[in-house]
């Protein structure tokens, strides 16, 4: 059987819808995620015994599981809990951002205990108050080192995104895999798929590099 | 003793300090200094030179002791709790500069020296500029105000940070080693600020390794070592003659090692 990737062509828009919801999926999660995993990454730094626990449980937890059965738990088990429909979307929402909350905070954690001691002896010699130095030295300097890892992060999250056309969201995979069965050929669909993901997630790797090189590489931190 | 008409810059009194039971840097420290005093600090290391400087900077807990400063109560500490008092308002009048500068990375010159007037003076953005302007300009380095740390030398770092604790308009600067971690064509540019400040009556407290700076720069020289006050005396005697054998040993090696 010769390879037709012409029958793409048909599909454009509702491919196009696909990607939508994904990038749409991803970017929601992306934001909610990293906030809860900032957060996080200062609860499990904090002095209190109780944040750091339920904090390391939650983390351990969700990146010790397979982000599908994370996705299937929160998509029929919640409802069942909590004794609300949820949407689809919500789901994915729910899930996704716990997922990048919990790997977001390791980032946040690893750079924001590489902001070193002598940062916070200079912040009082200065007299800055409390909030001005968590505000305009620490956090900057945490997050500008964390940016190529969460970069990376956000990556994953895109790709992982993928997982929710198990639970019959319609990302960009669950249109793919309807018309690879519609079509019976699977091979042409799934390509295209998988190309449309890379050209999205490649160009945020080589940001990764650049940012690296360029902006801290020139502040040396 | 009869009371002086002006008090006293700086008075500590029994300070004491410890890391865990085993290490005990500080053992009952008491020394004033007068107001224009360059008191520089040497010693060997551990014998809690830096210890001091960061009490003095409200940096470290002291186990007891108190220090006053211009008069006024400043740190204090019973020994009863494990509580150190600390006046905050009294320790924004002191600036320090540490051995491994310090700066903010992230921030450019100019932003570093203005972060904290705008923050805890709240003087407007561009009056701060102006002023930071002016005082790099004094050091050398207005061609440097739009860099980042990163792109400076050690020796222009540390000017900077000279410059930046100086923003507050101190009353009373600490040098913590401040040229130790340079290069040492590096050193001196370092040092001819802080001689110009000198020259302008800033009261200073330094701790340095370098024996020629000391006699350049003290008008008084402390020797510490295990934790207490060995020698006490203007430079000359100190440096050149000094009556304590434990001081003359320490600055014949010195002296020796620099040969």
């Amino acid at each position: 059987m010769a390879l037709d990737f012409s029958i793409i062509l048909r599909f454009q828009d509702a491919l196009l819808l696909g990607l939508w919801m994904t990038l749409k999926l991803t970017l929601i999660c992306v934001i909610l995620g990293c906030t809860l995993g900032f957060l996080v990454g200062l609860a499990r730094t904090s002095r209190s015994v109780m944040l750091r626990a339920i904090s390391s449980i939650y983390v351990e937890f969700f990146r010790g599981t397979p982000v599908l059965i994370q996705l299937f738990w929160i998509f029929f088990c919640l409802p069942l809990i909590l004794g609300i429909e949820l949407s689809n979307l919500a789901s994915g929402v729910i899930a996704l951002t716990l997922y990048m909350g919990a790997i977001t905070s390791e980032t946040f954690r690893a750079s924001l205990k590489s902001v070193g001691p002598e940062q916070l002896d200079a912040c009082i010699a200065l007299g800055l108050p409390r909030r001005i130095q968590v505000i305009n030295v620490i956090l900057p300097q945490a997050v500008l080192r964390a940016i190529p890892t969460l970069l990376s992060n956000c990556v994953s999250l895109f790709k992982e995104s993928a997982l929710v056309s198990a639970v019959g969201m319609a990302d960009l995979m669950f249109v793919g895999q309807n018309i690879s069965n519609n079509t019976a050929r699977p091979v042409e669909v799934l390509t295209i798929v998988a190309l449309i993901y890379f050209v999205i997630a490649f160009p945020l790797t080589r940001a990764v590099s650049l940012i690296e090189r360029r902006i801290l590489a020139k502040l040396a931190i | 003793m009869t009371a002086p008409t002006t008090p006293p810059l700086v008075r500590m009194q029994s300070l004491h300090k410890s890391y865990g039971p085993a290490i005990q840097v500080l053992k009952g420290l008491d020394i004033e200094m007068q107001p224009g005093e360059r008191l520089v600090v040497i010693g060997p290391s551990g014998g809690g030179k830096s210890t001091l400087l960061r009490v003095m900077m409200g940096l470290e807990k002291i186990d007891r002791g108190s220090i006053t400063f211009g008069g006024k109560p400043y740190i204090s500490s019973d020994g009863l709790d494990k509580k150190t008092n600390i006046d905050t308002e009294v320790r924004r009048s002191i600036g320090m500069v540490f051995q491994h500068y310090t700066l903010f990375p992230h921030l450019n010159v100019v932003e570093n020296l203005i972060l904290a007037p705008c923050k805890v003076r709240k003087e407007r953005k561009s009056d701060a500029t102006e002023r930071a302007v002016g005082l790099l300009t004094r050091f050398g380095l207005a061609a440097k105000a739009k860099a980042y740390p990163a792109q400076l030398s050690g020796g222009q770092k540390q000017r900077v940070a000279i410059a930046r604790a100086l923003m507050l308009d101190p009353k009373l600067m600490l040098f913590d080693e401040v040229t130790s971690a340079l290069d040492p064509e590096l050193v001196a540019e370092v040092e001819q600020v802080i001689l110009q400040l000198a020259a302008q009556k800033m009261p200073m407290m330094i701790v340095t390794h370098d024996m020629w700076f000391a006699k350049n720069i003290a008008s008084r020289v402390i020797f510490c070592a295990g934790g207490v006050v060995v020698e006490d005396g203007p430079p000359e005697q100190v440096l050149g003659s000094p009556k304590e054998e434990r001081t003359r040993d320490f600055i014949d090696r010195v002296f020796h090692i620099r040969q």
